[in-house]
This record gives structure tokens, sequence and C-alpha cells, in this order.
């Protein structure tokens, strides 16, 4: 479980996350949404350590590691999986090496079993066939699958993945979204998904907290999210025009967009 | 400006003490060393090679035309074409030409993986990417690159050799009895040090510009931009501070 305690970030003048409490939960889907701009990235990357809070707690498992020593925060890192917006795959390793990567460092596995763990995790996204080519010969998609068969080679505890579906198209979208949400049950993952993806919300949103101008404007889950009385979610579900439609018929009502 | 030029120089002493760091794995260390030789070194030899092969003979042809005086030995293009490589030519000029070769390449490498995020994947797996990412690149380029000074004078003096050879400004018996004339060898280890230390201040500077580029693509390019300009304004300046200390 993660749980966030009051947290605050800005940058200089400007505030960019408000007394931002939250939980994620263990086997789940956690979705951070909101409109661009509202500070899903700065909060995301404040989860796991990459930007430190101006006040307040993050802790994983009651473990709060904003106040560990880098030594120590390092080795916690290797149980947190994170997927990049843009894959961030390296661009001078191949999908195998790609993959091998955490393993080299962090297993004294010999390496045939790097590469029959490897070729597990591909084949478990199936991207399988691909090991020799670079990042740059795969398509979006592609790349997106090889950064979460990279982000569980190490069998983590917690999946981050910053906007998985951006630039793909609405098939490979779902098909990413069912993947990640596959690997979260069957490895009983905490994962924390940053999206404005209406599709994903409504695909594999376990517990979903609306970001607004920095402040958490709303929690609940996929079910719950159209007979919310937070007038600045409606609007953000509503500039989808399926989520607009089922709105309309089943509750009644739209804001203006 | 005085403050951010301040400023600047603290974070790159803070980011030099975090890439020299014990390497989490030295089999891995060792790996990306070698790649980053061939990169760094080993794909720098055609350019210097001819560069310093050009130069020679340039040299030959300037010195020649410049001791006209008949009471002047003509031995002494050699000599002079020899000391004019090993002293300056074959470190501070080779090393203003790889300041532009490895230095963009290295701030333009660094700078892309920033932007992509590639940085910080590295350190979301709990790997020092500074340690990992650089420290070869600055050990492969400060310990190899004496010998590009070394490939530098042989090819310089050769082309040199050449242009004796192919016209007869001098005879070439008074050529090579010039480059044989008085030779100290710590002159050698003069230019090799020298070199090493320049390649230290172009990789090291290179690197802290792409670790810390922002911006995009431009981004990118600015501080390709800033390496080179910065690295070959300070070789030039050691360049007097190095020769005074060691030379005189």
């Amino acid at each position: 479980m993660i749980r966030i305690g009051h947290l605050y970030k800005s940058f200089g003048e400007v505030s960019v996350l408000k007394d931002i409490s939250i939980e994620y939960r263990q086997g789940e889907c956690n979705m951070i949404i909101g409109a661009s701009g509202s500070g899903k990235t700065v909060l995301l990357k404040t989860l796991i350590g990459l930007m430190e809070p101006d006040s307040g707690t993050v802790t994983f498992n009651g473990q709060d590691i904003s106040k560990l020593p880098y030594s120590e925060k390092k080795r916690f890192r290797q149980n947190i999986g994170v997927l990049f917006q843009n894959s961030a795959l390296f661009d001078f390793a191949t999908v195998l090496e790609n993959v091998m990567f955490p393993m080299d460092f962090f297993t004294d596995w010999t390496y045939r079993q790097k590469v029959e763990r490897a070729r597990y995790c591909l084949e478990r996204v199936n991207v399988s066939g691909n090991d020799k080519k670079y990042p740059g010969e795969l398509s979006g998609g592609m790349q997106k699958r090889v950064g979460i068969a990279r982000a569980i080679a190490l069998n983590p505890s917690y999946l981050i993945c910053d906007e998985p579906n951006s630039g793909l198209d609405p098939e490979t979208s779902i098909l990413i979204d069912r993947l990640i949400h596959g690997l979260t049950r069957e490895f009983g993952m905490t994962t924390v998904i940053n999206t404005h993806d209406m599709n994903s919300i409504l695909e594999i949103g376990d517990n979903i907290g609306f970001l607004h101008k920095g402040r958490m404007l709303w929690q609940g889950d996929r079910h719950t999210i159209f007979s919310t009385d937070c007038q600045e979610l409606r609007q953000f579900v509503c500039a989808n025009s399926l989520a607009r439609n089922i709105m309309e018929k089943e509750y009644g009502g739209t804001p203006t967009v | 400006m005085l403050r951010k030029f301040f400023i600047q120089t603290g974070q790159y002493f803070l980011f030099l003490r975090i890439v020299f760091k014990k390497p989490e794995k030295w089999r891995i260390f060792w790996r990306q060393f070698f790649v980053e030789a061939d990169k760094l070194i080993v794909s720098s030899v055609v350019l210097v090679s001819v560069i310093s092969l050009f130069i020679g003979g340039v040299l030959v042809i300037q010195t020649a035309s410049n001791m006209q005086n008949p009471f002047l030995d003509r031995m002494l293009v050699g000599y002079m074409v020899r000391e004019s490589l090993i002293l300056e030519f074959c470190s501070t000029m080779v090393a203003l030409i790889l300041a532009g070769k490895i230095g963009s390449n290295i701030a333009s490498e660094l700078g892309s993986m920033r932007i992509t995020e590639q940085v910080d994947a590295i350190e979301m797996m709990g790997v020092n990417s500074a340690s990992f990412l650089v420290l070869p690149k600055i050990l492969s380029a400060t310990l190899l690159s004496p010998l590009l000074v070394l490939l530098s004078f042989c090819l310089g003096i050769l082309g040199g050799w050449l242009v004796v050879y192919m016209t007869s400004i001098i005879p070439l018996a008074k050529y090579v009895a010039g480059l044989k004339y008085c030779f100290t060898d710590f002159y050698v280890f003069y230019s090799c040090f020298k070199m090493s230390f320049f390649c230290f201040l172009i990789a090291s500077i290179s690197a802290f510009k792409g670790y810390y580029a922002s911006g995009g693509a431009l981004g990118v390019g600015r501080s390709s931009t800033k390496s080179i300009v910065i690295s070959c304004i300070l070789i030039l300046m050691f360049d007097l501070v190095i020769t005074q200390l060691m030379l005189y």
C-alpha cells in the first residue's frame, strides 16, 4: 500500500500540489486523473522520489522513502517498476538488453538465467521474437510493452505508469490497459497509473483520484465516476463523447464543456 | 552573471562527486569503459590522423619558407617542426578539435537521454546514473587520449617527411637530422599529460552540460554548444597554466 499524506509541492511562486492525501491499494489499478497541467506528473514524480516534496509524506507499506538516506533509497527503488510516458527504453541497448538491464545490476544470476527471465517477461507482454531489435525499430505500442517487461523484470511490489496510453491508437491502448491490469492482479502489485484517457479510466480504474489545479477533488472508482457531484470532474468526464452519452442517458444532464 | 558562474562551478564539482563513486558492478563498468573507448578514442583516430598528416606537411613548408637566411642550418626546419608538433599541436590543437567531436558527442548523447527520461529510468532502477553513464566516458577519454598524442606526433612527422620527400624543399637528410637533434623526452610526457588533462575537461564539462540539459531538442543543442565553447576556453587557459608550471 502507498499512502500520501498532506503533500505540498511548488516551483517558485507556483504551487503545483496542494494538500494531497490519498491511499493506493495493493492488487488494484490506482489512477491519478486530471487535465493537462493539473499536477499529475509532478505528483507521480514526487511519489517515486524523483522530486522532493515541500512538505508531507509518501509511505510505501509504512516506510517513508523521502526520509531514507540515498543508498537505502536506491535499494528501495529496486522494488518499484516504472513505465515512463515515452517508454524511456535505452537507445544503446537491444530489446533483450533493455529488459536484462536491472538484472545485470541487482542479481547474481548467470547470463542464461537472465536471458530466460527477460524472455519470460517479453513473452508475458506479447513481444517475444524481437530480442535483437533496437527500440528505434519498434512501434510505439511495442515500446510500451518492452517498457512494461523491463519494469516487471525484478518482480517489483509497485508498478508506476506515467500516461501508458499516450500516442497509442485506441485498440493498442486497451491492450496495454488490460495487460497492466492483468499483471497487477497476477503479481499482486500496487499499481499507480497517471492518465487522462477516459477509455483507460473506464476499463481498469479500480481506485481513481481526480486532480484539479493541484488539489485532489474526488476519489472513487470507475463505477461511481458518473454519479459524482464534483462539477470539475463531470466537466472532465464529459469532454469524452462516449462518457457524455452515458452520463446523459443514465445520470441525466451534463455540464457545459 | 558572476553569481551564475559560481553556482555552475559549484554544481560541476558536486556532479563530479556523484560521478566518482564506486561503480555498482565492476564488470559492467569495464564493459562500458571499452564501449566508450571505442566511441570516443578509436573513432577519433581517422580524424586525428588526417589532420596531423596535413599539418605536419604544412608546418614543413611554412617553417622552411620562413628560414631562408643562409646562416641558418636547414636542419633546423626538422627541429622546429618536431618541437611545434610535440609542444603544441599534438596536444592543444588536437584537444581543441576533440572538444568539438567528443564534447558534442557526450553532451548530445546525455542530453537526449535526459529529455527522453532514460536517465530517470536508470535512476529509478536504483542505479547511480551519473556514475554509470559518465564515469566510463571520463576515464576512457582521460586515460587513452595520450595514445592520440603519440599517433598525431608520428603522423605529423610523417606528413612533414612526405612533403620534404616529394618537394625537396630541404634535403631529406637535413630534415631527419633535425628531427633527431636535441630530443627531450620530457616533452612527450608533457604533451601526453596536457592531452589527458584537456580530455578530462572536455569529457567532464560536456557530461555535466548534457546530464543537466533541459528544454527539449533545443536545450540539447544549447548544452552541446555551451560544452564545446567552455571546453575550448578552458583548454587554452589551462594550456598556459600547465606550460608555465611544467616548462619554466
